[in-house]
C-alpha cells in the first residue's frame, strides 16, 4: 500500500451494519446505473443514421419556422453521457450521494431520445406539441390545486373527478342555454361567460355538500369523495342520454377561442408556446401565482396550513378551523368545477360521457408529486400533459406503436418518478381528520 | 388580575368531571392546583380557556363576571394556556408559531408581516429570558425549548393570566427548575399563573397558594410552608397513602439481559439508539432514567421483539435475540408492560378474559386443536381478577370501559401469569393515580425477590429512584451511565439526564 491510502483507511470509521448495507445498496445502485447509461450508447450505436427533423413555428402558425435536422444517435449519445455519469459518480462517492437529484437531468433524457427514434424519418412540429403540453395540462393542475387547498385545510377531496364531470356538464348545458335564450349574437358572447361561472358554481354545491358531510357529521371524507365521483358519472350520464341527446341544441355550447396576449405572443419560438393559448391557460397560471403567494405569505395561508397541520394548535389560539376548511372546500369546488368547463367548453365544443376520463385523479397525483406545492403540482401537470401531447403527435404522424401502450406510459413514469425522486414526500399531517374541539 | 372561578361545575355522560370548584389566584401570585389523572384539572382549565363551556358556574376576572364562548374570547380577556401537549405546528418556524391567531398583516391580501411579528418575538424573548432562534422550525427544537416557544405564545397576546398545564412532564430536572426561574420572573413582573402539576415537591417549590383537587371537587386549600407532602398526598388521594415503597436489599445473581452496543433506528429512520451497552442481572431492578425521546421507546421495542435491530447484539439468557419475533421473546420468559397501553398492551374493544390470554391464546389450556376452550378462559382469567384486584363488574367487561389503574393491572396479571425470567416495562405507572402505582411497584418488587431480572424505563425520576437498584441514564441513544441506588442522587441523575457527564 501506498502512504496515500492510509490516511483513506484512516477516515473510515469502524462501520456499523447499515452503514455497511447502505454502501453496498449504493454500489448495487451505481452499478445498475451504469449499465442503463451503456444501454444508452448500445442504442446510440444503433441509430446514428435515424435522422429527426423538429420543426417550431416562429410568430404564426403555417407560416415561418426554424427547424433543427439531428438524429435520434445523438439523444442517445447525451443520454449516454448523462446516465453513466451518474452512475459512476455514485459508484465514485458511495452511498453520499444525492443521485435521486440527477434524475431530473437523465429522464427527461431518456423519453426524448426514446421519441425521437420513434420519430425517425419524420417531421414534428414541437411547437404545436409543447402548446398542447400546457392545454393538456390545464385540468390536471387545477385540479391538483383544488386538492391541495383542500388537504392544507385538513379536508380530503379525492371528489376532484367528479367536481370536473359535473362542471364540464353543467358547462356546456348553461352556456347552450345562453345561446338559446338570448340569440346566437348576445350568446356567443355571454355563454363563455356563463358557462364557466355556472360550472364553478355547481363544484361550489359540490364542495359544501362534502364539507358538511364531513364536518357535521365526520362521515369519513374517502367514502363522500367516492360517492361524489360516482355519483357524478351516473347523473352526467343519465343527462347526457335522456336529455342532451334528445336536445341536442342545450348541448352545442359556443366553443372559448384562443387569444393572443399582446405584445408576448410575438416573441419568436416562444410567443406561439405559451401565450397564444385558450384563456383558461393564462388563469391557470395566475391560479398558480396567486395561490402560491397566499398559501405562504398570507393571513389565510397561514391559518389554512396550520389547520391541516395540527387543528388544535389552531383552535386553542381562537382560530375558527370549521369555517377555514368550509372556506377551503368552497374555494376548492369552485376551482374544480371551472375547470370543468374547460373540457366541454374548449375545443370539444360539447358534453360527452366521462370527458373527465380520470383527469382529477391525476391532479391528486399531481398534487403529491408537487409535494401540495402549487409551483411544484404545476410542474407535474405538465409531465402528464406532455404525456398526453407526445401520444397526440405520434399518433398524428403514424408512428406504428399502439396507442393503449402509449396511453400508459405516463403513469409508469409517474410510478417510477414517485417512487425514485419524490421519494418520501410529506402531506398535511392531519388531512381527513375530523377535527373536535377541546 | 385576579382571576375568581365560582361553583364550576361541567357534566360528561357519565362523568360530573367538576363539581362546584371554585379557586382563586392573585395578581402575581402562582396559584398551584394539584390533583391526579381524573381529577378534574384539565377539564377546568380547558373551560377556562373557552374549549369547554361550564354547565353552571361563573369566570371573574377582577370581580367581573366573563363568559368565554370560543378561544378568541378567553384569549382577548389575557388568559394564556400553555398546553401539556404542546400546541405548536411542527412544520411551522416560532415566528410563525407565536403569531399564529394574532398576525400582524399589511395590505388588501393580508399578507403576514413577519418582520414585525419577527421583532416582537425577540423583544419578548430578551425581555422575559425565554431564549430561542425566532427562525428554527418547531420540529428541530427540543421539547425545553418548545414549551418557550409556549409560553412566548402567550406573552405576545399580552396574557396577564398564564396556565401552564403539566408543564414539567416533559422537562429534566434542570429544565424544570430554569422553567420555575421563568414563572417567578414572570410573576414578579405582575402576571397571575396557575400552575397544574400532580407532582408534589414542585407544587410546594413554587406556588403561593396550592388548591388540591379530587374527583372533580375541591379537597382543600393549603399554603406551601404550613402543609407537608404527606398532607398533600393524603388531600389528593382521600386516604393515608404510603410514599416510598419498601424494598429489601436486591441479591443479584447472573446475567439475564444483556445489550451490547445497540443500534436501532426509530419510524423516520434515524438512529434512536446508538450503541446502547447494558446488564440486567437476576433478583435486580435496573431503572432507566431520562427525557422522553432519548431511545428509550425504540430500545424496549428491540428487547421485546417489536423492532429490527441494526447492529450490535441483545441477549437474554444464552438466547440471542436476532431477528426475534414478540412471541418468541415471549416464550423466553420476557413480561413486557408496554409504555402505551391501549396501543400495545390491550385491544380495547376485547373483553377482559381476551385481553388475558392475548399472549397465550393458541395454546393449553386456553385452546386445543384450534378451538377456545371457554370453560378454561374463564377460570384462568378470573383467576387473575382476583389475585391482582382488578376491580371489574365481570371479566365479559370490555377493557376499554375500565379506568386506567384497572387497565394497567390486566397488563400486569397477562405478562406475570407466565413464568417471568425478565420483566421489561416501560412508564409501568404512567396516568395511574397513587393507590395503583404504589401496587404495581409492590408486585414488580414483588417478581424480583421471587428471582426475575427487571428492567424498569420511566421518565419519572421519583420513580426510577424509588425502584432503581442500579439507575441507568440514556441520553440521546446512549446509557451515558450506571449508578447504584446509594449514589443516583436526583442532582446526579439530572446531570446524566441532560446530557453533562
Amino acid at each position: 500500500m501506498t502512504a496515500a491510502a492510509a490516511p483513506a483507511n484512516a477516515v473510515v470509521p469502524a462501520a456499523s451494519e447499515a452503514e455497511r448495507r447502505a454502501l453496498q445498496r449504493a454500489r448495487i445502485r451505481g452499478i445498475v446505473i451504469s449499465a442503463l447509461g451503456l444501454i444508452a450508447f448500445a442504442l446510440a450505436s444503433n441509430t446514428m443514421n435515424s435522422e429527426v427533423t423538429f420543426k417550431f413555428w416562429v410568430v404564426t402558425q403555417g407560416k415561418d419556422f426554424v427547424q433543427i435536422q439531428t438524429t435520434a444517435g445523438m439523444f442517445w449519445i447525451l443520454t449516454g453521457i448523462a446516465t453513466g455519469g451518474t452512475g459512476i459518480w455514485q459508484l465514485w462517492r458511495g452511498s453520499s450521494t444525492r443521485w435521486r437529484r440527477w434524475l431530473i437531468l437523465w429522464l427527461p433524457l431518456w423519453v426524448a431520445a426514446v421519441v425521437s427514434t420513434l420519430l425517425t424519418g419524420k417531421t414534428a412540429v414541437l411547437t404545436n406539441a409543447f402548446a398542447g403540453t400546457f392545454e393538456y395540462a390545464f385540468p390536471i393542475s387545477m385540479g391538483a390545486f383544488a386538492a391541495l387547498i383542500c388537504e392544507r385545510s385538513g379536508m380530503f377531496d379525492i371528489a376532484v373527478e367528479g367536481k370536473l364531470l359535473v362542471g364540464a356538464c353543467v358547462g356546456a348545458i348553461t352556456a347552450s342555454m345562453a345561446i338559446q335564450w338570448l340569440g346566437p349574437d348576445t350568446g356567443m358572447i355571454v355563454g363563455p361567460i356563463v358557462g364557466p361561472l355556472f360550472a364553478a358554481l355547481a363544484g361550489v354545491g359540490i364542495g359544501v355538500l362534502m364539507a358538511w358531510l364531513a364536518i357535521r357529521y365526520k362521515v369519513d371524507q374517502i367514502i363522500t369523495g367516492t360517492v361524489v365521483n360516482f355519483g357524478a358519472l351516473g347523473l352526467t350520464n343519465f343527462v347526457y342520454l335522456r336529455v342532451l341527446q334528445t336536445y341536442t341544441d342545450y348541448n352545442t355550447p359556443p366553443t372559448i377561442e384562443k387569444v393572443d396576449v399582446p405584445l408576448l405572443s410575438g416573441i419568436p419560438v416562444l410567443g406561439p408556446i405559451l401565450f397564444q393559448g385558450t384563456p383558461y391557460m393564462y388563469i391557470g397560471w395566475v391560479v398558480m401565482l396567486v395561490l402560491t403567494y397566499f398559501l405562504f405569505r398570507t393571513r389565510w395561508g397561514l391559518r389554512l396550513r396550520a389547520s391541516g397541520e395540527y387543528p388544535q394548535a389552531a383552535g386553542t389560539v381562537g382560530i375558527n378551523v370549521i369555517r377555514i376548511r368550509y372556506r377551503a372546500m368552497i374555494l376548492a369546488g369552485a376551482i374544480a368545477g371551472f375547470a370543468g368547463s374547460y373540457l366541454s367548453l374548449h375545443s370539444a365544443g360539447s358534453f360527452q360521457m366521462n370527458m373527465s376520463a380520470g383527469k382529477g385523479f391525476i391532479g391528486i397525483a399531481a398534487m403529491i408529486f408537487g409535494a401540495w406545492n402549487p409551483i411544484g403540482a404545476f410542474g407535474a401537470a405538465l409531465v402528464f400533459g406532455f404525456a398526453d401531447s407526445t401520444q397526440q403527435l405520434l399518433s398524428q404522424l403514424g408512428v406504428d406503436v399502439p396507442p393503449q401502450f402509449l396511453a400508459s406510459v405516463p403513469y409508469i413514469l409517474t410510478v417510477v418518478v414517485v417512487a425514485g425522486l419524490v421519494g418520501r414526500v410529506r402531506g398535511p399531517a392531519m388531512a381527513g381528520q375530523p377535527y373536535e374541539q377541546g | 388580575m385576579r382571576l375568581e372561578l365560582r361553583d364550576i361545575t361541567k357534566q360528561f355522560p357519565g362523568v360530573l368531571a367538576n363539581d362546584r370548584i371554585s379557586i382563586s389566584a392573585d395578581r402575581g401570585k402562582v396559584l398551584g392546583l394539584l390533583g391526579e389523572n381524573g381529577a378534574g384539572k384539565t377539564t377546568l382549565m380547558n373551560i377556562l380557556s373557552g374549549l369547554y363551556r361550564p354547565d353552571s358556574g361563573e369566570i371573574l376576572i377582577d370581580g367581573e363576571t366573563q363568559v368565554f364562548r370560543d378561544p378568541a374570547e378567553a384569549i382577548s380577556a389575557g388568559i394564556g394556556m400553555v398546553h401539556q401537549h404542546f400546541m405548536l405546528v411542527p412544520v411551522f418556524d416560532v415566528v410563525e408559531s407565536v403569531a399564529l391567531g394574532s398576525e400582524p398583516v399589511s395590505g388588501l391580501a393580508a399578507t403576514f408581516d413577519r418582520a414585525t411579528a419577527r421583532a416582537r418575538v425577540v423583544e419578548l424573548s430578551n425581555q422575559y429570558g425565554l431564549h430561542v432562534d425566532p427562525d428554527s422550525k418547531i420540529e428541530d427544537l427540543p421539547v425545553g425549548v418548545r414549551q418557550r416557544v409556549e409560553i412566548l405564545k402567550a406573552l405576545y397576546r399580552r396574557s396577564d393570566i398564564l396556565v401552564l398545564d403539566e408543564p414539567s412532564a416533559v422537562l429534566t430536572p434542570g429544565e424544570t427548575e430554569e422553567l420555575f426561574g421563568i414563572i417567578r420572573g414572570l410573576a414578579a413582573g405582575g402576571t397571575t399563573v396557575i400552575f397544574i402539576t400532580h407532582k408534589l415537591n414542585e407544587v410546594l417549590e413554587v406556588a403561593d397558594t396550592i388548591t388540591v383537587l379530587r374527583r372533580g371537587r375541591v379537597a382543600g386549600t393549603v399554603l406551601p410552608h404550613e402543609t407537608s407532602r404527606e398532607e398533600l398526598a393524603n388531600l389528593m388521594v382521600g386516604r393515608e397513602v404510603e410514599l416510598t415503597v419498601t424494598r429489601g436489599p436486591a441479591n443479584p445473581g447472573e446475567t439475564v439481559l444483556e445489550l451490547k452496543d445497540v443500534f436501532v433506528r426509530n419510524d423516520r429512520d434515524e438512529m434512536a439508539v446508538r450503541g446502547a451497552s447494558l446488564e440486567v442481572r437476576a433478583g435486580e431492578i435496573v431503572a432507566v432514567a431520562g427525557v422522553q425521546g432519548n431511545g428509550q421507546t425504540e430500545l424496549v421495542e428491540a428487547i421485546t421483539g417489536l423492532r429490527h435491530i441494526d447492529s450490535g447484539h441483545i441477549k437474554v439468557g444464552d438466547t440471542l435475540l436476532d431477528e426475534a419475533k414478540p412471541r418468541k421473546v415471549a416464550d423466553l420468559g420476557v413480561a413486557h408492560i408496554p409504555e402505551d397501553r391501549m396501543r400495545d398492551g390491550l385491544i380495547k374493544g376485547m373483553t377482559v378474559a381476551e385481553n388475558y390470554i392475548l399472549d397465550s391464546y393458541h395454546r393449553e389450556p386456553y385452546s386445543s386443536t384450534g378451538r377456545f376452550d371457554r370453560v378454561a378462559i374463564a377460570r384462568e382469567a378470573a383467576k387473575g381478577v382476583k389475585e391482582f384486584d382488578i376491580r371489574t363488574p365481570s371479566i365479559e367487561t370490555t377493557v376499554g370501559s375500565l379506568s386506567g389503574g384497572n387497565q394497567q393491572k390486566v397488563i400486569v396479571a397477562r405478562e406475570f401469569s407466565r413464568p417471568v425470567k425478565l420483566v421489561v416495562a416501560s412508564q409501568p405507572t404512567r396516568g395511574l393515580d397513587v393507590g395503583s402505582i404504589e401496587y404495581i411497584h409492590r408486585r414488580i418488587i414483588e417478581q424480583r425477590d421471587a428471582g426475575a431480572a427487571i428492567l424498569i424505563v420511566s421518565t419519572e425520576l421519583d420513580e426510577v429512584l424509588a425502584l432503581g437498584d442500579r439507575v441507568a441514564v440514556m441520553f440521546s441513544g446512549r446509557i451515558v451511565g450506571v449508578l447504584p441506588s446509594e449514589q443516583a442522587t436526583k442532582e446526579a441523575v439530572g446531570m446524566l439526564m441532560g446530557g453533562v457527564h
